[in-house]
Formats: structure tokens, sequence, C-alpha cells
């Protein structure tokens, strides 16, 4: 083996090792190395402080909500996404110009930007001029607050999130139904299954890959939710819809704490590193491969 | 099973690094504005960076008085970037200059001046003034405009699109009424006001939760935000408690409306221009714009200073411009030479009839032009004359902070029925004096 031919394979990868490393391995060193300063990003001096920042972050009462909020907001946005999506996806899972029709409607909030979905969605659920609370108004009910309430905020940003994910997530599912085969649905009906067992017994084993691939993707997506809320609310009111990603944001950018910000983010790679490993530990041995 | 591990731990590296992506690299990202497209020209013009905040006619204004520069010499071009908000504009300026990427000149508003001063990240300018006093003539700034442009007695900025909050009265609506339409000129006869105008099916005002109409009702009331010393939170004392007070019981009487969340401030303009409600309170810089709305729905504007409590006051507002302090020498005049050509006299009349903006000069003010303005549109005066009661924002490091813990608390006291206003400014008093403590 030449010396060429030995490093040949190394030299392949090179390339996406080295923007991987640039991109993701030192920013996350450095996050780690920041998180143990004061510091506002700009000033000349940095202040060793320690462990300082991740005691003041565990012991801010906002922090604790904003943990909540994060995670109240993942749990929601992922059931509901997975759920409704595999719904539709067994609902729409034959051919036929309707069903065409409602599962590119459904599609087409993933290809539209999410800053327009969420500017959109601040003029339909405004409180005062919106669509949504004209509607209601037409069947009779009273105004919701929808965004400019701490007790209805983060429910309807998970609206705009189930709605946005909805049609790509039914998309994944049908695929996922179509790659079961035939003759499995033929025995069954043979046997003489109920519908209900079918789904349970067949349907859900055989596409127990898909769903746990749709709400790895989900769950990621949601942790880091950013968009909706920097356009939306930007956090508010009274911090009810402050999640993880923009409380970093709130701290680095408004606030000049890159120490304190770089402690939050430190904390978001432990969660989410220890809910990825769970996650594979515990979903892998449930998981039918074929 | 090997193969499995290795999947495993690539996965969530992967999926780690896509999320810490977004924490860390957050801070990354914004640095990479570039827009240098004419620096690769051969000629010797020096090109300048210049960001500033918002659009429409504010940015017409910016754009036109740019653009007037670079045609009036040649050697200096001036690159004019849109960057948003005041929020969006600091985070940039900020990533930016960290990136070693900033403007060569930027707005700046004033609250923010002390926290980019203690950072390094602005040029003393006190020497430029001193070399070139002649033509600067720092001493026709209006006095009360000059607060917010030293820190620690060092000049940091020179005011430019700068403002107060005033009251926008709808004066049909007034008449309609059968009120005055020359009050409310006090607390209790805006009260009255309302009281009248919700009989008739009307709302007094709709007001966002805004810490800096906070701060003018807090001068209004006799007390301060923070101590002199900045080190602690005073707006927890009566006098910061009162407009809370206040503003919570006209809103649970159906007199005003607060609308919370972050669409509060269009919910405001749009029920003002929609005539649902009679008063609004906005930066003088909106009086271009309003006067023009107030046409197009067929209703008489009027401006007013913001009603006294005990006595009137308002903040001042807006931004000023500053020079970043990374800049070589040469770019560094250019953009001594730019700020000074955005502040003189002429613009700055031309901003203030274009948009609205306080004259920022005492010459400007008593200029035959202006004096001519005022006459025809007394609606763009009233600023001038609350000068008087004006008063500087804070500027200590952590007040951006303490401002949304604030607006966090009024928000909290006035939709919950079970916080009281006193209850919520102590925690957020309490909060803040740690912030400020440090």
């Amino acid at each position: 083996m030449t010396v060429w031919e030995r490093l040949r394979p190394y030299s392949m990868v090179a390339p996406a090792i080295i923007v991987f490393a640039m991109f993701f391995i030192y920013p996350i060193f450095y996050m780690m190395y920041l998180s143990l300063f004061d510091w506002n990003f700009v000033s000349p001096t940095k202040t060793f402080v320690g462990i300082q920042n991740f005691v003041d972050l565990l012991s801010e009462p906002d922090f604790r909500q904003v943990l909540s909020n994060t995670t109240l907001y993942t749990v929601l946005t992922v059931t509901l996404t997975t759920g409704l999506s595999l719904f539709m996806a067994i609902w729409l899972n034959r051919s036929g110009f309707f069903y065409g029709l409602v599962q590119g409607a459904i599609f087409s909030p993933h290809i539209i930007s999410l800053v327009s979905i969420s500017l959109l969605w601040s003029w339909l659920m405004d409180p005062e001029y919106g669509l949504l609370n004209w509607v209601i108004g037409l069947f009779g009910f009273g105004k919701l607050e929808w965004l400019s309430h701490p007790s209805t905020s983060l429910i309807s940003l998970v609206i705009v999130a189930v709605w946005k994910g909805l049609g790509y997530n039914t998309l994944v599912f049908i695929a996922g139904l179509q790659s079961i085969p035939q003759d499995i649905y033929e025995a069954a009906s043979l046997d003489r299954s109920r519908p209900w067992t079918t789904f349970t017994r067949l349907i859900l084993p055989m596409l127990s890959p898909t769903i746990f691939f749709l709400v790895i993707i989900n769950l990621i997506g949601s942790f880091q939710v950013f968009e909706t809320i920097a356009i939306m609310t930007q956090g508010g009111p009274v911090n009810s819809t402050n999640t993880l990603v923009y409380y970093i944001y709130e701290a680095g950018f408004r606030f000049f704490k890159i120490g304190y910000a770089s402690a939050a983010g430190v904390i978001l790679l432990f969660i989410v590193g220890i809910l990825t490993i769970v996650y594979f530990r515990l979903l892998s041995s449930r998981v039918h491969y074929r | 099973m090997f193969k499995k591990k290795i999947a495993l731990l690539t996965l969530s590296a992967v999926m780690t690094g896509m999320l810490a992506g977004c924490g860390g690299g957050a801070e990354k990202a914004a640095g990479g504005e570039t827009a240098e497209a004419a620096a690769a020209k051969p000629d010797k013009k020096i090109v300048i960076k210049y960001w500033y905040a918002f659009g429409d006619k504010i940015e017409e204004a910016k754009q036109h008085m740019v653009q007037t520069f670079n045609e009036s010499q040649d050697k200096i071009e001036v690159v004019a970037e849109h960057q948003g908000n005041y929020d969006d504009l600091h985070a940039k300026v900020q990533a930016a200059f960290a990136a070693g990427d900033a403007p060569a000149v930027t707005d700046l508003e004033i609250a923010s001046t002390g926290v980019f001063a203690h950072s390094g990240m602005l040029e003393d300018l006190t020497s430029y003034a001193e070399k070139d006093k002649d033509q600067l003539k720092l001493d026709d700034f209006i006095p009360g405009l000059m607060g917010n442009a030293y820190v620690d007695d060092k000049l940091y900025g020179l005011p430019f699109m700068r403002s107060t909050p005033i009251m926008y009265k709808n004066v049909t609506m007034l008449k309609d009424a059968g009120l005055d339409p020359s009050g409310p000129k006090t607390w209790d006869e805006f009260e009255q006001y309302s009281k009248v105008l919700k009989e008739k099916g009307k709302l007094g005002m709709t007001v966002p939760v805004d810490i800096w109409f906070y701060e003018a009702l807090v001068a209004q009331s006799g007390g301060t935000m923070l101590s002199e010393d900045g080190k602690k939170a005073t707006f927890n004392d009566a006098a910061g408690v009162a407009p809370v007070d206040f503003w919570k019981r006209l809103v649970n009487e159906g007199l005003i409306k607060m609308p919370v969340g972050d669409e509060a401030g269009d919910t405001a303009d749009k029920d003002w221009a929609n005539q649902i409600s009679a008063f609004k309170f906005a930066s003088t810089a909106g009086v271009a714009q309003s006067l023009e709305i107030a046409k197009g729905n067929g209703f008489e504007l009027e401006t007013a200073f913001m009603p006294a409590n005990k006595d009137y006051g308002v903040p001042t507002g807006g931004c000023q411009l500053v020079m970043t302090s990374k800049s070589s020498a040469e770019e560094k005049a250019a953009a001594w030479e730019f700020m000074k050509w955005m502040t003189s006299q002429e613009n700055t009349i031309y901003q203030h009839k274009h948009v609205g903006y306080l004259p920022t000069r005492t010459s400007a003010v008593e200029s035959e032009e202006l004096k001519e303005h005022f006459t025809q549109y007394p609606q763009y005066k009233v600023a001038v004359d609350q000068l008087k009661y004006a008063r500087p924002r804070p500027m200590e490091n952590g007040y951006p902070e303490v401002a949304k813990i604030v607006r966090d608390a009024i928000q909290k006291a006035i939709i919950d029925p079970k916080t009281t206003p006193q209850q919520a400014l102590d925690e957020a008093a309490a909060k803040s004096d740690k912030l400020l403590g440090k």
C-alpha cells in the first residue's frame, strides 16, 4: 500500500470534516469556554467567573419558566404534529384528484418561509382585526386573545408549528404506508382482522421506523424554535413564550451577556445530548426493522 | 453492534451540533453582513458604511441625506444600509464589531450609548468636536438633547433623529363628544375625557405597555427610574407605582385599552387611525405620517404635551449618530465629515419637516423656515416646546434588560387581577437591583 492509498480516504472526507469542525465542533468548545466568563463580546477584557453563570441561570426563575415553556411547546408540537399527520396520512393514502389536492394543500406551508408564515399568522391572530376572531365571531363566540395573553400565547405558537409541519409529516407517513408490502394487508384481511387491529398490530409496527424518524426530527425542530417567537411574540407577554433558543439570543444580543448566554447554550446542549441518547436507547429497542 | 454504536455516536453528535449551532452559532451568524461592493474600486474614494434603523419616511429621509452627501463631494462614498429596528440594529452592530466588520457610522438609540461606550465600541468624539468647533457649533445643539451624548464626560454621539413622546388628539372626536379640544392637560382631565368618550362608545386611548411611555408617566409623577448613581431601581417608589395604578384602574373601568404582545403598538395606531380611540401616545417622529392618516380618514389632528400628573415630563428618545472605534484613521476622518453633514442645521430642518423628529439645533428652531412651518403646522412644534420638560434616558449597562423586566412587570400587573402594581414593581426592582449593582 502506498502512502497515497492510505491517505486517500481521509483526503476524501477531509472537506466535510473540516467544515464540520469549523462550524460545529469549534463553536461548541468556544461556547463552553465562554460560559465561564463575564463578557459582552466586544469589550477587551473577559472576566473569569467560573461556574457563576450557571449558578445565576439555575437560580433565575425566568430561566426555569423558559425551560418549562420549551418542554411544553416541544411535547405539544411533537405529539400533535405526529398524531395529526398520521391520521391525515391514513386518510389521504389513496388515489384520486381530491386526495391529491388536499395533500398538496397541506404540504404548501412547508415550502413557505417561516418568516412569512409568522407575519401571516400574526395578522390572522390579531385580537382586534384578525381573521380568526372574525370567524369565531360569526359563530357567536367571544374574542380570543391568541398571542396577546399569557394563557393562550404558547398554544397559539404550537398551532402555527403544527400547521407548518403537518404537510411534510403527512407526506413522509404516506411514503411509509406505501412501503408496507401489500401481501401483509392481504394476510390480515384473510385473517379477518378488524380495522383497529390492523392499525395497531400491523400499520403501527410496520410504520415505527417512520414514526421514530419523525418524532426525532420534530423534537429537534421544536427545541430549536426561534423564528416564530422572534417575529410573533418576542418571548412575551410576560415571558410566556420565551423558549431556550430565544432566551439565549436575547441574553446575548439584546442584553450583551455572552457568558450567560453561552452557559444557557451549554445547558441546551446537555439536555439535547441526553434526550438524543435516551431516545436512541429507548426507541431503538422497540423499532421494527425489516 | 459496533457499527450501531458508531452510528449512534455520529447521530447524536450531529444532532447536538445542529442544536448547538443554533445557540452558539447564532452569535456568529450576524457577522457576515459584508456589503463592500464598492471597496474594490481603484479610485481614491473612501467608502464607508452607515447603518440605520427603520423604514418608511424615516428611511426616505436618511437615504435622501446620504445621497445628497455623496453628490456634494467626490472624496467620500457612504453606503447606507437598513438594519431593522433599534434592537436589530444594535445586535448587528455588536456582532459586526466582534467580527471586525462594523460600519464606520451607525444610528444608536440613546439609552444604549452607555453600554456601547463602556464596551469600547465607540470613538470618543471630544477631540474631533474641539478641532472643528467653529464648523460643528456644539453649543447650537439644544441642551436638552445632549444628556445622552456624553458618557463619563466624553462626547460619543451627535443628536440626529431625536424625539419625545407626545399626545396625538383626534379633535373631531372630541368636538363631537362636546369636549374642549384644547385639553386634557392633566391625568384627572384625561380620565374625565375618557369617561365622556366611553359613553359615546369610544375609548380614551389604546396604549401599549411601553417602557418609554412609562418613563414619561414616572417623570410626570415626579419620580425617576433609577437612583442617581444608577445602582438601584427607584421605579417601585410611589411615583413609579402611580402610573401603573392609573393605567390599571382605567383599563378596568374600560376607559382605555392596553393590549399586550408584539402587535400592541400596531393595535394602538390602528385604533387611533380608525377613530376607535381619541388619543394616542407616540413619538413625534410620527407627525408627518399621522397628518396623512388624519387627512385620509377625514378627521382633525392636533398634538399636545403628554398630560401632567404633578408636572409635565417626558424622556427624550430617538437616535444619535456614533462612530465605531475600530475603523482606520482615514475612515474615521470620512465618518466625521459625514456625521457633521448629517447633523447640520440644513439637514436637521429637512428631516424634521419630512418625518417629524425634533430639529436638534437652536438655530434651526429659530430659523425663518421653521417659524413659518410651525405657523402652518403647529402639530410639529409641540415636541420642541415640550423639551423644557424633557430628561435624558437612563444609560446604565444593564438598562436594556431592566426595561424588559419592567415591561413584563407592568403587563403582569395589568393582566393579572391578583397582582397589584406595587407587588409587580417591587419584584421587578429586586431583579433589577441585581443587574444594576454589578
